[in-house]
């Protein structure tokens, strides 16, 4: 008997070892968006039960401080398995060769191929770095023109025909619905989505002939006047020219959900949806907004809509092998709910199959995004476009806020961006 | 000689003992510290990327000679000086009126003193939430300013205009840490003895000549010791200027040095070149101590 | 003549009441100004978003408007991490501040009553780490917080901030006028060097102890860089992170945001006003012990 009992007890604690040894913690961190949270922590505890030894532990930070976090943690080799930022925020890591390629077997595909034409031509291609797959897309967004129709209606205009197609119109537009005590706006028309200026302003640029980059990479900001009409149109915008708008009033996506009476138009994605019904659901049902598409200068020499821009699922490269494979494993399986995502995040994962089911189609103005979006193309992405960004920001704040001229904030700017190209 | 060798132990003895006493805090200072700083000065030598694996390049003083020559950081120079010199002034005069005056009333004392210090009491980062809603182009800053001018419906551009905003910091600062240093000045008139003042008034002295000729002669150790802390606060903020500048304000006339660091080493991954402006900013701040302690021989005072 | 003395004594009297009510009147305008937006803060957390930025401001709300502290606590997610959050600042706070007082009185009373060989070198460069600027070392500190494994960790939270200069410094002061004669006695007595220091030095120095533990927690409380680099996860933010991340989440509902605000600042102003006497000057600090 005690013979058995010792041998009982063996077995016992060894088992036990071996399930510890089987244990994984997989770390899992992300930008907060309620919706978003509800479903994944749901996937988790699916995936858990599922996968016994396996446990998820997510964390979320505000999006302005994921990106702090993760570097610091990476650059003490500290990094979590599994996360996702903005795909020019991502870029870095990629290069640095912090990654773990894609598996595409725990991922649930029989060939690296068939994950590329599972989803749309080209948007792989940014995650992609000598010849290896290095993120699963998360979301591939857009943004266009939300709309207040009551603010519309409030000074005469008809909302479905004469929401603005152009910046001129747009500028006529916000004018009329603006409302100011003095200098102070009570209520604005549109105002623009500072600081993302890499998705939204450079694309104005291009629509007056201008680039960020020149096509081989080496120039920076090509097409001088294109970039001067532009700063000077921002300059008419801000507070010392037509008084619309300003980067230091609240932002505009936030108050729109609010339906105060405050802000007339605002860009942001078909996100956003998600949010008005989650915010304030009787204004989402009253029907009394609407999304256009991407304003045009009148003069313009290419039809450029927003640009578009990626979060994208990767996983730690430093962690033991294992991990890898069940973190991928996991973001495959979140990833196989395209339809939730849509439905209750309103996030697109640019997938073949989604982007023609009808759950897409039937979304309240998915067309407009689907068209802007086969119009743009990619956000600039490379290792230094955060601070290409803050560079831009500097330059148009400074016309907007500081009173410099808009030939001499060029001057800084295209010094500053060269540097930074010449620098690498 | 025998009445040597005990007093020479104990001196012996009371030596060790002033090193165990002060042992533990110089073994912290040396791993947090010490260590820490002398990395920082052994990475600014050196072309670092955060996020690269490949071991750095040595540059030498490179990245020391990229940064005098940068108008980005002479700017951030400027920033700094700008907003310590105009934030610590007004501490310290406003400080020390305070104090005479606070001094000068027979009651309420303790309340004006918890009035003033209550600021300081709040996190920064509640304070900075809280002003950034004030200086909403639609909140209490406009608000106020319009109703003490006479100018309704101006907008004074609290967080757009870039001289604006500098001030705006300042402001905030200045709010925040004016009852500490009203307080601290309270302990220094206090610890003049009255017995001072009355042979003063003996021999004839008034309020004014007690003030410039005792008061502010006998408050030297305390001025000197508001102005370097003082000084040394504002050569070191960040939180007021980073939530501002994550709140929409513009970065560049508020780009203080601390903020450069920051933005240099998280935003552009430059370790090795935010190490070389730690470095500046490290020997900046000792020359400034230094240049205030020899200019007035700070420590004891005797009566 | 008594009529000259007398105009003189009511022009002198008539001077020093402009000057008596010019003093009050700056005194309460400045209090006025400073408790403002304290006040502001307070009362817009009882208001809902909108009528925060209405034009003018009204100061007395229309309700109290609990919702907003009830998403406040509640947070975005619905997780009353808050709490959990305040319990971590007050937790690091506490333990910061009561190593403090303990190292500085230590390292303070080492430097003033004892004479050794290379006592002003150690001095100066204690003083010294006062003007190492947080952001220099914050990547070698993560560096070093993440090798002793610590991070995400209350240690992590309290380790690089044990004792500072600061500290040093004021016990220093305080104990270097501290009259030499006690100490000789209890060494005559046959006191060993801790037992002074525990039974004579601690008890006496309440007032300088209070006040620096009081500037250290709040200088912790207040600490935003440092966890913002050191803290991965939910549960273990501290107080301005809970903040930052319920900023960028709701930035219009500018309630919720105020009574976020005062959530996190009514334990502190509380702690302050109990325990005021200590730090406030003119009585506390040297009547004590001053003959």
């Amino acid at each position: 008997m005690k013979k058995l009992f010792t041998i009982f007890l063996f077995v016992l604690l060894l088992s036990m070892t071996v399930n510890a040894a089987a244990d994984i913690e997989i770390t899992f961190w992300t930008h907060e968006d309620p919706n978003r949270t509800e479903i994944e922590n749901r996937y988790i505890e699916e995936f858990e039960q599922a996968n016994p030894g396996v446990t998820i532990k997510r964390v979320t930070s505000g999006s302005g401080q994921i990106q702090e976090l993760l570097l610091t943690a990476f650059a003490a080799n500290q990094g979590p398995d599994i996360f996702n930022m903005s795909i020019e925020d991502e870029y870095a890591y990629i290069v640095n060769e912090r990654l773990a390629p894609v598996d595409f077997e725990a991922a649930g595909y029989p060939s690296l191929q068939a994950v590329y034409d599972a989803y749309i031509s080209g948007v792989l291609d940014p995650a992609t770095y000598k010849g290896q797959l290095y993120g699963l897309p998360l979301e591939l967004t857009n943004w266009c023109i939300y709309l207040n129709k009551k603010a519309f209606k409030d000074v005469g205009l008809d909302p479905e025909k004469d929401y603005p197609k152009t910046w001129e119109e747009m500028v006529e537009v916000s004018e009329k619905i603006a409302v100011r005590e003095g200098e102070i706006l009570q209520r604005r028309g549109f105002d623009f989505r500072y600081p993302y200026y890499l998705v939204s302003t450079v694309p104005m640029v291009e629509q007056l002939g201008g680039q960020l980059i020149s096509d081989d990479g080496k120039t920076a900001i090509v097409n001088d006047e294109a970039w001067l009409k532009f700063l000077k149109f921002m300059q008419e915008w801000g507070p010392s020219g037509k008084n619309l708008g300003s980067p230091t009033y609240t932002n505009a996506r936030k108050l729109f959900n609010m339906d105060n009476n405050d802000i007339g138009m605002c860009l942001t994605g078909l996100y956003q949806q998600g949010r008005i019904r989650s915010d304030n659901p009787d204004f989402y049902n009253s029907g009394e907004w609407m999304v256009v598409p991407f304003p045009v200068f009148k003069n313009a020499v290419k039809d450029v809509p927003a640009a578009y821009y990626g979060h994208y699922y990767m996983v730690n490269g430093q962690k033991p092998k294992e991990n890898q494979k069940v973190a991928w494993k996991f973001v495959a399986y979140m990833l196989s709910h395209p339809e939730e995502y849509l439905t209750k995040v309103n996030i697109v994962q640019p997938t073949v199959e989604l982007m023609n089911s009808e759950t897409y189609k039937s979304m309240p103005y998915s067309e407009v995004f689907t068209n802007d979006m086969a119009k743009g193309h990619i956000v600039y992405y490379g290792e230094n476009s955060a601070k290409i960004q803050s560079h831009i920001r500097e330059a148009i704040e400074s016309v907007m806020l500081a009173g410099v001229s808009p030939e001499d904030a060029l001057k800084t700017l295209k010094r500053k961006v060269q540097e930074v190209l010449d620098e690498g | 000689m025998s009445k040597r060798i005990p007093t020479y132990n104990i001196e012996r003895k009371k030596a060790r003992w002033g090193w165990i006493f002060v042992a533990p805090t110089l073994i912290f200072f040396s791993l947090f510290s010490f260590y820490p700083i002398f990395n920082a000065l052994y990475t600014s030598l050196f072309k670092k990327k955060l996020l690269s694996l490949k071991p750095p390049d040595f540059i030498g003083l490179s990245n020391y000679i990229y940064l005098l020559k940068s108008p980005d950081f002479w700017n951030s120079m400027r920033a700094t000086v700008v907003f310590t010199l105009g934030t610590f002034v007004p501490l310290l005069i406003f400080s020390l009126i305070f104090a005479i005056f606070i001094m000068s009333r027979k009651r309420f004392q303790n309340f004006f003193q918890i009035a003033y210090y209550s600021p300081a009491v709040l996190s920064s980062v509640v304070a900075a939430v809280i002003w950034l809603i004030i200086f909403d182009p639609r909140g209490l800053g406009n608000q106020w300013l319009n109703l003490i001018m006479n100018t309704p419906g101006i907008d004074h551009k609290w967080l757009a205009n870039s001289v604006m905003v500098q001030m705006s910091t300042m402001l905030v600062y200045f709010w925040k840490y004016v009852g500490y240093f009203t307080i601290i000045f309270i302990v220094g008139l206090a610890s003049i003895p009255h017995s001072i003042y009355e042979a003063a008034k003996i021999d004839g002295a008034n309020d004014w000549k007690n003030f410039w000729y005792i008061t502010l002669p006998l408050l030297k150790p305390t001025t000197i010791l508001v102005s370097i802390i003082s000084m040394l606060q504002c050569l070191r903020t960040f939180s007021t200027q980073y939530l501002f500048t994550q709140g929409g304000a513009p970065l560049a006339p508020i780009n203080v040095i601390t903020l450069n660091i920051y933005y240099t080493a998280i935003r552009d991954h430059r370790i090795g070149r935010a190490s070389a402006m730690s470095i500046i900013l490290f020997v900046i701040m000792l020359l400034f101590t230094w240049v205030q302690f020899k200019s007035s021989r700070a420590d004891e005072i005797s009566y | 003549m008594s009529y000259i003395l007398q105009g003189k004594k009511n022009e002198i009297n008539r001077q020093s009441l402009i000057i008596d009510i010019f003093i009050w009147a700056f005194l309460i305008l400045a209090a006025l100004f400073i408790l403002a937006p304290t006040i502001f803060m307070f009362t817009a957390s009882l208001m809902p978003a909108n009528d925060i930025l209405k034009m003018p401001y009204r100061w007395i709300p229309k309700g109290l408007y609990l919702q907003n502290y009830w998403q406040g606590i509640r947070g975005n997610d619905g997780s009353f991490i808050y709490i959990r959050n305040i319990l971590n600042s007050l937790i690091v706070a506490s333990a910061v501040a009561a190593t403090t007082v303990i190292f500085s009185a230590l390292a303070g009373f080492g430097l003033a009553k004892y004479y050794f060989k290379g006592r002003t070198l150690v001095f100066m460069l204690i003083m010294a780490t006062m003007m190492i600027p947080f952001e220099a070392i914050m990547i070698p500190l993560y560096l070093v917080t993440t090798k002793l494994g610590i991070q995400d960790s209350y240690a992590g939270l309290i380790a690089p901030f044990l004792v500072n200069a600061f500290g040093v410094f004021l016990m220093r002061q305080y104990f270097i006028t501290f009259p030499d004669e006690i100490l000789d006695a209890a060494r005559i007595d046959g006191a060993s060097e801790l037992m002074i220091f525990r039974t004579i030095i601690l008890p006496n120095s309440i007032p300088a102890m209070a006040t620096l533990a009081i500037l250290t927690f709040k200088a912790q409380w207040d600490n935003l860089l440092w966890p913002l680099l050191v803290v991965q996860s939910e549960e273990m933010k501290t107080i301005p992170l809970y903040i930052v991340k319920f900023m960028a989440e709701k930035h219009t509902d500018e309630g919720a945001m105020m009574a976020v605000a005062a959530i996190a600042s009514i334990p502190i102003l509380i702690v302050f006003f109990k325990l005021s006497k200590y730090f406030l000057g003119g009585a506390a600090l040297y009547s004590s012990r001053k003959g």
